[in-house]
């Protein structure tokens, strides 16, 4: 987080707290984006991820009064994101998720892996691919239990640091790291079937 | 763990060990490689990874929170003015589309399933395949909200017409 968003986070939260007008458009500008986004990822549903973002300003605007600082600004906003959004997804069906455990690495009794190894790191270099290749990280990250959906969002999507990410969702650094990684190799075993499976097909 | 080596926080003694079994096996440089990519690349394609706010959301949310933070009725009619009117024209869209044959197959899958087990559906869709125009006016409320129900299953980023 820059030096800047930092002092713009802080002018927004002084202004929140005195009701001054244009707080609340400002805090919109800034943060919507973001919250929308972040709700969809975890939601996967466009109606219930603007109602959650409703909620979500809400509790925001009422109480910027007792945020405290303990956390940076936005770090504040997106654990009360990923709270409202984990609490609606409790009452409603769940969606499709796939099990993690199919696609974690295979090894042979030798301590090898057992599946072939195609290097796509290089090939995915090409711009061309690059809107499809996204879509398809999306398409797959979609598909995750929200455990690790949440984490790999916060951590490789929006950059946030793994202290950062431990901080919003109340989880350790260490167990950040795994379910980060576990989510990684879901998808590179996703994205290597799907890359091999266009060379075939 | 994996992640360790790449973020530099590996014991170094390990990351020795891990470094000579790399230099001599092609398998597990490979998986190392493709590991890494999918965090290389997932913070490249960030903004095509991100959900865009659409624009009548972005406008909505808006007009919802000034109206809820500044109390005023008008805003509020206002709020759910806006809703109404895209719904209609969200559901709208979709007869048309179906009128032309031009639902994606995703749609018209779950147009169809809908269809077997509503009859209002299913007759105002029938007649409409029939007449081959769009009734004047919007469907009646319980067909709007059935539509608007249905278009909401569809995986977030599918577009209900074909282009």
């Amino acid at each position: 987080m820059s030096d800047e968003r930092w002092k713009e986070d802080e002018a927004l939260l002084e202004s929140l707290r005195k009701g001054a007008p244009g707080a609340v458009d400002e805090l919109l500008r800034l943060y919507q984006g973001k919250i929308f986004n972040l709700a969809m990822s975890i939601l996967k549903n466009e109606s219930d991820a603007e109602e959650a973002a409703q909620d979500v300003f809400m509790t925001v605007i009422r109480k910027a009064d007792t945020f405290q600082g303990n956390s940076a600004f936005y770090s504040w906003m997106y654990r009360i994101c990923v709270n409202t959004c984990l609490m609606r997804l409790r009452g409603k069906r769940r969606n499709e998720t796939v099990s993690i455990e199919e696609f974690m690495p295979v090894f042979t009794e030798e301590g090898m892996h057992a599946s072939p190894m195609d290097d796509w790191s290089k090939e995915v270099e090409r711009d061309a691919l690059n809107e499809e290749l996204g879509r398809m990280i999306r398409k797959y990250t979609e598909k995750l239990s929200e455990k690790y959906r949440v984490v790999f969002v916060l951590s490789d999507v929006e950059g946030l640091s793994n202290e950062e990410t431990a901080r919003i969702l109340g989880l350790t650094v260490p167990a950040i790291k795994s379910r980060l990684h576990r989510a990684r190799l879901y998808l590179r075993e996703q994205l290597s079937r799907y890359l091999l499976e266009g060379k075939a097909g | 763990m994996l992640a360790d080596y790449f973020d530099g926080s590996m014991d170094p003694r390990l990351r020795e060990e891990l470094d000579a079994h790399l230099a001599m096996c092609e398998p597990c440089l490979v998986f190392t490689r493709t590991y890494q990519a999918v965090s290389d690349k997932t913070r490249l394609l960030r903004r095509h990874i991100e959900y865009e706010i659409p624009p009548e959301v972005r406008k909505r949310l808006e007009t919802f929170v000034h109206a809820a933070v500044l109390k005023y009725p008008e805003k509020m009619r206002e709020y759910r003015d806006q809703v109404e009117r895209d719904r209609r024209e969200k559901v709208a869209g979709l007869v048309v589309a179906a009128t032309a044959g031009k639902l994606s197959s995703a749609t018209a899958l779950l147009m169809e399933s809908h269809c077997v087990a509503c009859p209002e559906c299913r007759g105002y869709f029938d007649a409409l395949r029939k007449t081959g125009a769009p009734k004047a006016g919007d469907p009646p409320e319980d067909i709007r909200s059935h539509v608007i129900a249905l278009m909401q299953t569809l995986p977030p980023g599918e577009e209900f017409f074909l282009a």
